[in-house]
């Protein structure tokens, strides 16, 4: 189907190319993964199908657009290939068509259908959006129109369903956004960007058949009776003040269905945790930005409630979400700073973020940042004080060092039982020594000190690039201070080396690395998964045209 | 203001549609089918599965709620399978419990349960059910489906030698096409150990169905082909129970008995049966 819609496509282009003088505005991505996945027990790198027998496994994604007169289409042609990405424990396989899209502008009217990504404000109520390293394509399978009201205001309204891996979800999706953009004019530097979204999802019949199958093995007290629609909202605003701007969104969502995890179901004998529930939910969430010569200061917070959003209920995890929580903690880049990552909590969850950062002149500059995230009950989930300071020499050499103090709740994150809050002192240090201004070396150190989990890590990493564009790498993280017995049952010290070269060539890169990998946190945003250790040899190519 | 009206009339529309009532959905309460057919429970488990207790008392709800038609395995295979360092007296994986593990993937997590061995409409969960509040519905569903086989069993344990010799009487109630499989697990309950559950341990966790052994292959072994309606096809198996401090106690040990269809791409259990190793 999504083949025949392609071919029709690329007709109708090249046909009206033919008969306008407009060429035509062509443009494209490729990116790939492939995998050679060599076993190793020591590091729990097993039991999987790609260790057992398939030993390879891959990705490639190839983007095509093209535009002219103001006609925009494009499609995605998708590869899996025995992929862990969509299940990090299976192994999926499938191609075709991943995605595809025609778009027009007609005066103050956009139309679009096909596979499309967009979103309402900051994503609360609907987000649909591609992540490609946790196998999330959100796209909406539907048709949307766009319509310019005025100069800065314009309104746009959605509907389709929710695209899984080849398919779609069952289920529909529908939505409307206005927003826009007020001046209080010249003399009065107050600037305002409101909007008002609304989303709504209808369970399918064989998507509520689940949740009635499920809710009639229910004790009464745990019963309910089941809304095929939800419905949310959305207010925001971006309010400017000279150097100050301050972004508010609130979002309401009617009672729907959604699993908690962390709620205790009657049993005949006795009680479990983990249960369907329908209630309503809302997120409140503030951010305040100041920056005026050598400082700027962020500060963050947000209240979540009951705001897990799917297009089904019965699906778990990162499948199926309609909508987007903003995380608040900083997005850490080094290797040990990012261990414990927290996924944004969709149950309950208050988080306050303070961000400074503060030039003390053209060579130095410090940055501090702090998260803190609770449930609403109170119970600490996560706190970080991250410190930088970076120190640029001429056009020499540029030190980037500080410490991160960090406090995770792996109970809550990673589901493991009877576990300590985490906690780690972490500093770090990263020197970047150019040679000549296109050859130069950059290494990183860091320790990571702490009681719990894996212990304690060393970190070393070793770049170093020459003007034909080739850069190797070698890298190693140690477990110097081990805590966790290996699946042979035995506590001891473990190396995990990366060995790595890669070539940028204009728009192309292409990497080679062989690499052993604990296990460990994955994120994007504020959505985590866990994936299992990896041990064998990866190639990545991308490139841009 | 031309945007301030597009604002207002949007609010009106959601307001509007907020206000609207759903007919209600009927809630009915489980179906008891009167039928003579048992269906097989294949649980993924394990003693270091934080949510794994979760799934013991749906499965032990759905024996409660469907007395005599259910028959539970509780394969403690490798994920999340080992014991609890420091806490943990037994080892409850297998070579068999990890061979059948690995033969339900691709799942999402523990506790899954495959139930009769039926294909699910998730490619990427095509027999193990993770989430377990809806495993009692499909065995509704497999209950109502019609019975076509009866299995009869005979069980003799001698206590000198530990040996204990298996009769089974296979009677097709109607024709059966197509190739059959047989599988024999040996389960023990009653085992008090430690388990993980949410964010404690239970010390003194009573663990039940544990598959501890099978008589046959881990995917069963060949029954025969195209059985036909009123024959009696016999088999007899033996088995000795090992010496191991604390497991293999005869008194709260079960065989059971499932044949499934061996056909590309359909493997359904048809029937299963289960009896005390004492007879």
């Amino acid at each position: 189907m999504n083949k025949g819609i392609v071919i029709l496509l690329l007709q109708f282009v090249i046909n009206l190319s033919l008969y306008t003088q407009d060429r035509g505005v062509f443009s494209g991505a490729f990116d790939t993964n492939a995998n050679i996945f060599l076993r190793d027990s020591s590091i729990n790198a097993i039991n999987t199908p790609q260790y057992d027998h398939q030993f390879f496994g891959g990705e490639a994604w190839l983007n095509l657009n093209y535009t002219i007169n103001g006609l925009t289409i494009g499609a995605r042609f998708d590869m899996f290939n025995n992929s862990n990405l969509r299940n990090p424990t299976g192994s999926f396989s499938g191609l075709g068509i991943g995605r595809w899209y025609v778009k027009k502008k007609l005066n103050k009217l956009e139309i679009s259908a096909g596979y499309l990504y967009d979103q309402i404000g900051s994503g609360f109520i609907f987000r649909a959006f591609e992540t490609r390293p946790l196998f999330i394509d959100n796209a909406i399978y539907g048709v949307s129109a766009k319509y310019d009201l005025g100069k800065s205001w314009h309104v746009m309204g959605f509907v389709g369903r929710q695209k899984n891996a080849f398919e779609t979800y069952t289920g529909n999706i529908k939505g409307v956004r206005l927003e826009g953009f007020h001046s209080c004019g010249d003399e009065n530097p107050i600037t305002l960007a409101p909007g008002i979204g609304f989303v709504n999802r209808t369970i399918s019949d064989e998507n509520m058949d689940n949740v009635v199958n499920a809710i009639r093995t229910y004790q009464q007290e745990d019963r309910f009776n089941p809304n095929h629609n939800a419905y949310s909202a959305t207010f925001y605003n971006t309010l400017t003040y000279k150097t100050v701007s301050f972004y508010s969104e609130v979002a309401f969502k009617s009672a729907d269905i959604f699993y908690n995890p962390f709620a205790l179901k009657a049993e005949l004998v006795g009680v479990s945790l983990g249960k369907l529930e329908q209630k309503k939910g809302s997120v409140f969430y503030g951010s305040l930005t100041y920056a005026a010569g050598n400082i700027g200061i962020t500060t963050e917070a947000k209240r979540t409630e009951n705001f897990n959003f799917r297009i089904d209920p019965n699906l778990q995890l990162i499948r199926g979400l309609v909508n987007y929580l903003v995380p608040l903690n900083r997005q850490n880049t080094y290797r040990l700073t990012a261990r414990y990552s927290p996924a944004a909590q969709d149950i309950s969850e208050m988080a306050f973020s303070l961000d400074i950062k503060y030039k003390l002149s053209k060579a130095l500059s410090v940055g501090l940042n702090y998260s803190d995230i609770n449930t609403l009950e109170g119970d600490r989930l996560f706190k970080e004080v991250f410190t930088e300071v970076v120190y640029k020499h001429q056009r020499k050499w540029q030190l980037t060092s500080g410490i991160q103090f960090l406090t995770y709740n792996q109970e809550v994150y990673e589901m493991k039982t009877e576990v300590p809050l985490v906690k780690t002192i972490t500093p770090y240090l990263d020197v970047l020594y150019k040679f000549t201004p296109s050859r130069a070396l950059r290494t990183e150190l860091q320790y990571m000190n702490t009681k719990q989990d894996f212990g304690s890590w060393l970190f070393g990493l070793f770049e170093y690039s020459i003007p034909s564009g080739w850069i190797f790498e070698t890298s190693a993280m140690y477990n110097v201070v081990p805590k966790k017995a290996n699946s042979k049952g035995v506590i001891e010290k473990t190396l995990y080396p990366t060995l790595g070269v890669i070539l940028v060539n204009d728009a192309q890169r292409y990497s080679l690395r062989y690499v052993k990998q604990v296990e460990g946190i994955v994120c994007s945003g504020g959505i985590c998964r866990l994936e299992p250790a990896f041990s064998g040899i990866r190639f990545n190519l991308n490139t841009t045209f | 203001m031309n945007w301030l009206k597009v604002f207002a009339a949007l609010l009106i529309v959601m307001l509007g549609i907020l206000s609207c009532k759903e007919i209600p959905v009927n809630i009915g309460d489980p179906l008891i089918p009167e039928s003579d057919k048992i269906v097989l429970i294949e649980e993924l488990t394990g003693a270091s599965c934080p949510n794994c207790p979760k799934g013991n008392i749906i499965s032990e709800n759905i024996i409660s709620t469907f007395p005599g038609k259910v028959a539970v395995v509780a394969i403690h295979g490798d994920f999340l399978a080992q014991p609890i360092e420091g806490k943990s007296k037994y080892d409850f994986r297998n070579q068999k419990a990890k061979d059948l593990e690995n033969w339900f993937k691709p799942w999402y997590g523990k506790p899954a349960a495959s139930i009769n061995r039926t294909r699910t409409n998730d490619d990427q969960e095509p027999f193990a059910i993770s989430r377990s509040d809806l495993w009692q519905s499909v065995v509704e569903k497999e209950l109502q489906k019609p019975h076509v086989l009866n299995i009869l069993l005979a069980s003799g344990y001698n206590e000198t030698d530990r040996n204990i010799e298996l009769d089974i009487t296979a009677i097709p109630i109607v024709h059966l096409e197509g190739s059959y499989n047989i599988s024999i697990f040996l389960t023990e309950s009653e085992i008090i150990d430690a388990q993980s559950n949410g964010s404690e341990y239970i010390d003194n966790y009573e663990h039940n169905h544990v598959l501890m052994d099978m008589l046959t292959g881990f995917d069963g072994d060949s029954f025969g082909h195209d059985l036909k309606a009123n024959d009696l096809i016999k088999r007899k198996y033996t088995y000795t129970l090992p010496l191991r401090a604390g497991l293999f106690n005869p008194d709260h040990m079960e065989f059971i008995v499932m044949i499934s269809r061996n056909d590309p791409g359909d493997r359904t259990v048809i029937q299963a049966a289960y009896i005390s190793v004492k007879g």
